[in-house]
């Protein structure tokens, strides 16, 4: 590793209206080696990989070829002529290709003989490239038919290829970024897909992004730490071991602190009765054999990393995703796997998430967006009509708690700024107070002053006697809403902790 | 596990089953067909009428398949025929028989164009291309001034030289390779299926998604161009008038039982074929049958919902994940 | 009544653009096309030019309206004019063995057809163009098989006056359409079923987390669709007594023409009845105008064909589309 770096950007500055999403950060890659990038959402994560291979340009910054200066790739081929692509988390593979027709996608131009595609000559050269990284798969397979590790190890080698054709050279030197590669996969085949890519040192290096500490700790080399933009930290893992507390803390920014007493106490928490429950709930390849009670007017976390299934655990119990067994109950009664959101939200259930474009009608004024969770509320008694008046006055009264920045109840969701967006989802949710409410990032990407407004908004709701499921990656928010966590882990419930000694888990 | 059970035979016959459930339809109607009908359905006379069926019904689609891998829709087709043909009966008497040529180069023109507003306007395909074919067969009966009129001339085009073989079969092969090429052997083909699957993922791998689907479209133009020189005297030689429903809606469905989804990114213009052979088939079947034409055209319908539901299954339809 | 288009409070840019697509160009076409036909034709607007206008209006208004509900939730219904044809011929057909009972029959069987529709969409997660057309082809075999092609005359005085009976000088057909606009007009703007409907086309994944049966909306509307072309037909056949009815897809296009003219964009969410109206009268007007100067279908179909086109490309709001995959 002493010998130059094949990749070497410095001090990117980035940013996205008046928000720095990259300030002053430098990334540094050498041969043969992986380069983890750890951070919270949001912390610039995306935003710098994005730079590196050209879809976004850099407000400022430096990047170095053999030591000369160079413009930075203006698109992704032009990145793959410098030697950087990139696997992307999702949505990269083509389901219906073959292997080789996948392989070569784009970059066919090498391939045209005078009788159109030299295809005998296309897939001798996949066998190869499969063969070279260990791919176990028929080269006429469809994509669709193979396991997700094997997907994305093609989609590695295809990455690999797009460099190795852009530059014309058998084995020029290349950079790869993964994008959370084992997000999707499970135990066996995340360490599957790890060991290949040790292995895979000798033709390439990597830049990997992910959330999982213990793949930090075990499989890179180098770790960089990304917060709010900036680098924090950078451990040299042969040198320097670092612990996973320790990186976590890094991530975190400071120590879990106190901001609202909530909590109350165990016993009563327990007396209030049972509001869900759930029974051995399994997901393949999501969670296995989880079991829970959430008890009437408290806020049960689920704290794991992401893909240790905490997700789809709320999915699940919103209606979105379903589940392969075991047994989830409301009130005491089961319910039907399979059933739909808008029959959980009859039996009490609600669920908002943070991603404000699949919860509200951005064409829409606030007062149909709140009222179209409550339209019990707002029609006549006989024939059902809307009262617009009742509409208005119930927007009206919303906006005024929640302290919604509007000129009036009428305007469009579309022209309100993101806190303000997140917390009018919050007041369709207040109006309607359902028995039991599911937040999953309940305040992503929003400024602190909103923030705390809807923290306020929820406790005030928690004491109202609503139950709440909270899943997050934010620590400080599992903090401040709950009051028991269940620590998840690769799929499974490992313990519930009391929210008080979070702060233990996380630094012990 | 799979190189070594595709040497084996039942598996052999269990993969095209699984792979080309049309070719199951087809043997058994074939045979059905055979034993209802004995003499008459194998009889040259009517394997002679089949074949004409079939030429008719793959040179009208397989110019659509191209859009249909995509996702889209193009039903422009029959307006490329009837104004072609309306075209042609104009600038014969001026240019002679090369006005031929007006088919293919008024279908790229109008697949450039109808694929420039779908991708650049964002029109929806379906209705797009719909409103374009109306407004087609209104301009062929203004131009004809609604009489069928005769184009003589080029009779020469549909002249037997093999008995029994309908001269336009053999155009339609030709035609039919050069698809199956495009689809095959160039990278087109591939971008098509990789957009009609993953419109996401394609653009991820760098294809210029807006360009292909535009070429899509040209592209099914073109071969419904060329493939309206040979319909039109396989036709009748005549500019068609009356405009209905039932001609845009049988190529459809030969593309649909051949194995293209409406949802795209399968089947392509090989499938087709099967599709177009086995509806010829049916087609025949019920011709000879005792049924009245309405009720033909009833089972059609019946046809057209039942192979659009079977091809609509698979994949994780259910629940919020379609929206 | 509060309604996108109406609010004043709103200076956004990209809503008064909304505003002007949605509202004001029907108008101006609207002055433009009774100028024209006017100036050419001067008795395009005398009493006989506008009862023969009220009579071509007034079906189509009903049919039309169906339509949009399914539109403004972001599906397609191709088979509107099928299911229409479907009805009138019962009428015809059956008047004798029923009387005026055969009006219930007709909508029953419409709604069945409808419902049909519905559950292809929504449960067998079929594409809704392809399914409505699927069945507008059955259905329209349906008509040839019982009517055998034959030609039908409605003899029924009691059944002709429905629509034929004039009130204050204006055919009574007109007040029917009217009265059946004003409630699928309330039913789009006034009820939380016209609220679910929108939702599902502004952002089905929002509205299935807002607790929306998408799937009943879904099979609903479409089952709404096909009663309201089921009363079209019932109106057609008592205005006309009796004629073949033109058959083919090509009269989709001025019923289709007519709803995104009106400001009914194809991506669902926005529009409705209330704007269907105008796009129904310039329609109409557009389709007797041409006629008035003798031109026949085929030229009316060009112009409509190309209105339609016009009008999906002035409707649709391209900013909000650029990442959005259009099929």
């Amino acid at each position: 590793m002493a010998n130059e770096p094949i990749l070497d950007v410095r001090n990117v500055y980035k940013s996205f209206g008046k928000v720095y999403a990259l300030e002053d950060t430098s990334l540094r890659v050498y041969p043969h080696e992986i380069v983890g990038v750890v951070g919270e959402n949001g912390a610039g994560k995306t935003t710098l990989m994005k730079t590196l291979v050209g879809v976004h340009s850099p407000d400022k910054g430096e990047w170095y070829h053999n030591g000369i200066r160079v413009p930075f790739p203006k698109d992704p081929k032009d990145a793959a002529r410098k030697g950087i692509s990139i696997v992307y988390q999702e949505r990269g593979v083509v389901p219906s290709l073959q292997v080789y027709q996948f392989l070569f996608l784009g970059n066919e131009e090498k391939y045209i003989g005078k009788f159109g595609l030299q295809i005998p000559k296309m897939k001798n050269a996949a066998k190869e490239i499969l063969d070279e990284f260990h791919i176990k798969c028929n080269i006429e397979d469809f994509m669709f038919d193979l396991p997700l590790s094997t997907q994305k190890m093609i989609e590695i080698a295809k990455a690999v290829l797009n460099i190795r054709l852009e530059q014309n050279k058998e084995n020029a030197d290349s950079v790869i970024i993964l994008d959370e590669p084992t997000a999707p996969l499970n135990i066996e085949e995340r360490n599957e897909l790890l060991d290949e890519i040790v292995r895979l040192k000798k033709h390439s290096s990597f830049v990997f992004v992910t959330h999982i500490m213990q793949e930090v700790i075990e499989y890179m080399d180098r770790v960089i730490v990304l917060r709010d933009g900036r680098q924090v930290a950078e451990y040299d893992m042969a040198t320097n071991k670092v612990t996973e507390k320790e990186l976590v803390r890094m991530i975190v920014g400071k120590d879990v602190e106190e901001q609202y007493q909530s909590s109350r106490p165990k016993n009563y928490i327990e007396q209030s009765g049972n509001a869900l429950s759930a029974i051995n709930l399994s997901k393949n390849g999501s969670y296995y054999d989880v079991s829970f009670n959430l008890y009437k007017a408290e806020c049960l976390g689920f704290w794991g990393s992401a893909g240790s299934g905490k997700s789809e655990l709320i999915k699940t119990i919103a209606g979105i995703k379903g589940y392969d067994d075991g047994c989830l109950m409301i009130q005491g009664k089961k319910t039907k796997n399979r059933e739909l959101p808008h029959t959980r939200l009859r039996k009490g259930i609600g669920y908002f998430s943070g991603e404000t474009v699949n919860e509200l009608f951005y064409d829409w004024p606030i007062t149909k967006n709140i009222s179209i969770l409550n339209i019990e509320k707002i029609v006549t008694r006989f024939i059902h009509l809307l009262k617009f008046k009742a509409e208005k006055a119930m927007a009206a009264g919303i906006v005024e708690q929640l302290r919604i920045r509007t000129p009036n109840t009428v305007t469009a969701i579309s022209s309100l700024s993101g806190g303000n967006k997140q917390k009018v989802t919050v007041g369709k949710w207040l109006e309607r107070k359902p028995d039991i409410l599911l937040l999953e990032d309940p305040t992503i990407g929003i400024d602190v002053g909103a923030r705390d407004d809807i923290y306020k908004t929820i406790l005030d709701m928690k004491s109202q006697g609503i139950s709440m499921i909270l899943v997050s990656d934010d620590p400080k928010e599992y903090s401040t809403l709950c009051d028991r966590i269940v620590l998840m882990q690769q799929g499974k419930a490992e313990r519930t902790i009391l929210k008080e000694q979070l702060n233990e888990v996380i630094q012990a | 596990m799979s190189t070594a059970s595709r040497e084996r035979k039942p598996n052999f016959f269990y993969n095209i089953a699984k792979n080309y459930p049309v070719v199951v339809i087809f043997i058994v109607l074939v045979i059905l067909f055979s034993i209802l009908y004995h003499e008459r359905f194998l009889s040259p006379a009517n394997l002679t009428a089949t074949l004409r069926q079939f030429v008719t019904l793959i040179l009208f689609s397989i110019g659509p398949t191209f859009v249909m891998l995509l996702g889209s829709m193009d039903q422009s087709f029959i307006g490329i025929w009837m104004l072609g043909s309306a075209l042609l009966w104009i600038l014969t008497p001026i240019l002679g028989p090369i006005s031929l040529l007006v088919f293919p180069l008024f279908g790229i023109a109008s697949g450039l164009l109808i694929g420039l507003i779908h991708v650049k306007l964002r029109v929806p395909s379906f209705i797009l291309t719909l409103s374009v074919l109306i407004v087609y067969w209104g301009l062929t009966v203004i131009i004809v001034q609604g009489n069928p009129r005769i184009v003589p001339g080029y009779e020469f085009l549909t002249a037997d030289f093999i008995p029994f073989i309908p001269t336009p079969f053999l155009y339609s092969i030709v035609i039919i390779l050069l698809a199956v090429f495009i689809v095959k052997r160039t990278k087109l083909g591939t971008y098509f299926y990789a957009i009609g699957s993953n419109e996401e993922g394609a653009r991820l791998a760098g294809i210029d998604v807006g360009k292909y689907k535009i070429v899509a479209f040209t592209l099914s133009g073109f071969f419904s161009g060329i493939g309206s020189i040979v319909l039109f005297q396989h036709l009748g030689g005549t500019v068609p008038v009356s405009f209905s429903m039932n001609n845009v809606v049988r190529p459809l469905i030969a593309i649909i039982l051949g194995g293209t989804p409406l949802s795209g990114g399968r089947g392509g213009p090989q499938r087709t074929i099967l599709g177009a052979l086995t509806f010829s088939v049916i087609y025949r079947g019920l011709y000879l049958s005792a049924l009245d034409a309405e009720v033909i055209d009833l089972i059609v319908g019946l046809i057209l919902i039942v192979s659009i539901v079977i091809s609509s299954r698979g994949g994780e339809l259910r629940g919020v994940e379609i929206a | 009544m509060i309604n996108n288009n109406n609010t004043k409070g709103s200076m956004n840019k990209m809503f008064s653009e909304r505003i002007f697509t949605s509202t004001r160009i029907p108008l101006l076409v609207v002055v433009v096309v009774i100028c024209i036909f006017q100036m050419v034709n001067p008795t395009f607007l005398s009493y006989q030019g506008i009862v023969t206008l009220v009579y071509a209006m007034s079906y189509f208004l009903i049919v039309a309206c169906g339509l949009t509900f399914v539109v403004m939730m972001g599906s397609f219904d191709f088979s509107g004019i099928s299911i229409m044809k479907l009805s009138a011929l019962i009428c015809v057909l059956y008047i004798e063995n029923f009387g005026l009972w055969v009006i219930p029959i007709a909508l029953l069987v419409c709604a069945a057809i409808g419902f049909i529709n519905g559950i292809l969409v929504a449960k067998l997660s079929v594409p809704s163009f392809m399914a409505t057309l699927g069945i507008s082809i059955v259905v329209d075999g349906i008509a040839l098989l019982t009517s055998k092609g034959f030609l039908h005359l409605m003899n029924d005085e009691g059944f002709r006056s429905i629509s034929t009976t004039f009130i204050a000088g204006i055919p009574s057909v007109f007040y029917w359409s009217i009265a059946i606009w004003l409630l699928c007009t309330g039913l789009a703007v006034l009820t939380p079923f016209g609220r679910r409907t929108y939702a599902i086309g502004a952002n089905s994944r929002a509205a299935a987390l807002s607790g929306i049966n998408i799937d009943r909306q879904r099979i609903l509307v479409f089952t709404l669709s096909g009663t309201l072309a089921g009363a079209a037909g019932v109106f057609y056949m008592s205005q006309l007594g009796g004629g073949s009815v033109e058959i083919g897809g090509q009269m989709m296009i001025p019923l289709f023409a007519s709803v995104v003219a009106g400001g009914t964009s194809l991506r669902g969410g926005s529009g409705g009845p209330q704007n269907t109206l105008l796009g129904v009268i310039i329609i109409t007007w557009i389709q007797s105008g041409l006629r008035m100067l003798g031109t026949g279908l085929d030229t009316q179909m060009v112009v409509l064909g190309i209105i339609a086109i016009a009008m999906s490309i002035a409707t649709t709001d391209r900013n909000k589309l650029m990442r959005s995959i259009v099929k």
